[in-house]
């Protein structure tokens, strides 16, 4: 019981401080990201279109643990020499954005071409309906596997400790290392992302419910 | 000088070839009924004379102005629909905007009116298609009839010169097709420019000033709709009309 008013404090605060912020961070980039390469496979921009097929092919087809160890151990051996908590928001953030430039790409399709073209006919042109019609929409359909993304990503911030970053789960292992109460230690940690997730699908269950202002009946 | 010329409009979609060489003449005030059986290229020809669709080959002048309807410029045909109103079949009001939104959008986005003149404009507009009590709706809380009265109200309220209306009660229940025939009606006495794809005969033969018959791409018989439908020259619009009034 002493260890755990010594250690759950900590462990908890640091997952305030360190594995919710980079967390947030590295999804905003990555909704950025997503938003931007989303677009340019809908509008079939060529050769970005290419970049960013390549790009989502390469994130999402290699384990991020992998991606992690190449941007840190691996950039610093030939010779480029980047924080810790940097390459863990780059690695997170392109990760994240690979996922999420899908899950928007299918939103936005699949939003009626009628609404596209209502748009045009009442003189807007493609960048304006993209804004005020069409993007919209499809995030209020793409909203709930955003949410999913972002959950998942908070529980990912974890490998960001096999690169040296001090999160919350390294934060739990030198406690754990220190007092050898190596079970308690790590169920601790599994209850704190418990509860960050939990506080996360309520914003999804409130967040879905203001989203479907339009649509009747639900 | 009229409003609206088209030269032979072309348009195939891959080896179905549905419109093979339309010519139509628009003058300001004219109601221009489009009739035809299913499948005879009404609703193509309307798409592409607003560039919904590119045409293989046809040539236009609008207000004096040419454009090719095989090849225009973007900037071109922004300008245009700047010019043009368009009702659709399924309506088509944006899902995420209420009922003043849909009518305001085209002025506060794409004409830089300032919110305030819009949303004058926007409730004289849902006035006149009897709208103004749902001016906050979305349109999923809107009948059909209510959402094509809504988009008839959007359409005007950029004050086109030429309203485009693509069948614009075929997705109606019977009971909700007066609604809109009536809105569409007052338009057209009050002297607006109109071109309307429909099945309606009765709006064809009371409303409108003239009729097309349309089929397999061509174009049958026009003229103005009192010899239209009491002394039609082509043995196929016989046929159509009789087969219309059973």
């Amino acid at each position: 019981m002493e260890l755990f008013l010594e250690s759950f404090p900590k462990i908890f605060i640091s997952g305030i401080v360190i594995t919710l912020p980079l967390a947030l961070v590295s999804f905003i980039i990555a909704m950025l990201i997503a938003i931007v390469c989303a677009i340019i496979q809908y509008a079939k921009v060529p050769i970005a279109k290419n970049i960013v097929q390549f790009y989502i092919w390469i994130f999402r087809g290699t384990p991020m643990l992998v991606q992690l160890f190449i941007m840190y151990f691996g950039m610093q051996s030939i010779g480029v020499r980047i924080s810790a908590i940097t390459a863990a928001i780059i690695v997170f953030s392109l990760n994240t954005g690979a996922y999420c430039a899908e899950t928007i790409r299918g939103s936005i399709e699949s939003v009626p071409q009628g609404q596209m073209e209502a748009g045009y006919c009442v003189g807007m042109s493609y960048m304006q309906i993209m804004m005020h019609i069409i993007l919209p929409q499809a995030f209020r359909s793409a909203f709930p596997s955003l949410f999913n993304n972002l959950i998942s990503l908070v529980k990912d911030t974890s490998l960001a400790a096999n690169i040296t970053v001090t999160e919350m789960f390294m934060q739990t292992e030198r406690i754990a290392g220190r007092t050898y109460q190596f079970m308690q230690l790590y169920i601790e940690v599994a209850f704190v992302y418990l509860i960050f997730c939990t506080v996360l699908t309520w914003l999804q269950a409130w967040g879905e419910k203001k989203l479907n202002y339009y649509q009747a009946g639900r | 000088m009229a409003l609206l010329e088209i030269k032979d409009i072309h348009k195939s979609f891959g080896n179905l070839h549905v419109l093979k060489g339309i010519d139509l003449t628009v003058n300001k005030g004219d109601v221009i009924a489009i009739l035809g059986p299913s499948g005879s290229g009404k609703t193509t020809l309307l798409r592409c004379i607003n560039y919904l669709e590119t045409a293989d080959v046809g040539f236009m002048t609008f207000k004096n102005q040419s454009y090719d309807l095989s090849n225009t410029s973007k900037k071109e045909i922004a300008d245009l629909r700047k010019h043009t109103g368009f009702v659709f079949q399924n309506y088509n009001l944006f899902a995420n905007k209420t009922a003043l939104q849909n009518v305001t959008l085209g002025l506060t986005v794409a004409r830089n009116v300032s919110k305030e003149d819009a949303d004058l404009i926007g409730m004289q507009m849902l006035e006149k298609v009897g709208m103004q009590d749902r001016a906050n709706h979305y349109p999923s809380q809107l009948s059909g009839g209510q959402q094509q009265r809504v988009a008839i109200a959007r359409a005007l309220a950029t004050s086109p010169d030429i309203i485009y209306f693509d069948e614009p009660t075929s997705a109606l229940d019977p009971e909700l097709i007066q609604e809109v025939l009536s809105v569409m009606k007052t338009l057209a006495n009050e002297g607006m420019t109109m071109v309307v794809v429909t099945h309606e005969m009765a709006f064809a033969k009371n409303v409108s000033s003239h009729v097309i018959l349309m089929e397999e791409g061509k174009i049958v018989e026009e003229g103005n709709s009192k010899d239209f439908f009491e002394n039609p020259k082509q043995e196929r619009t016989k046929e159509f009309l009789r087969k219309e009034e059973m």
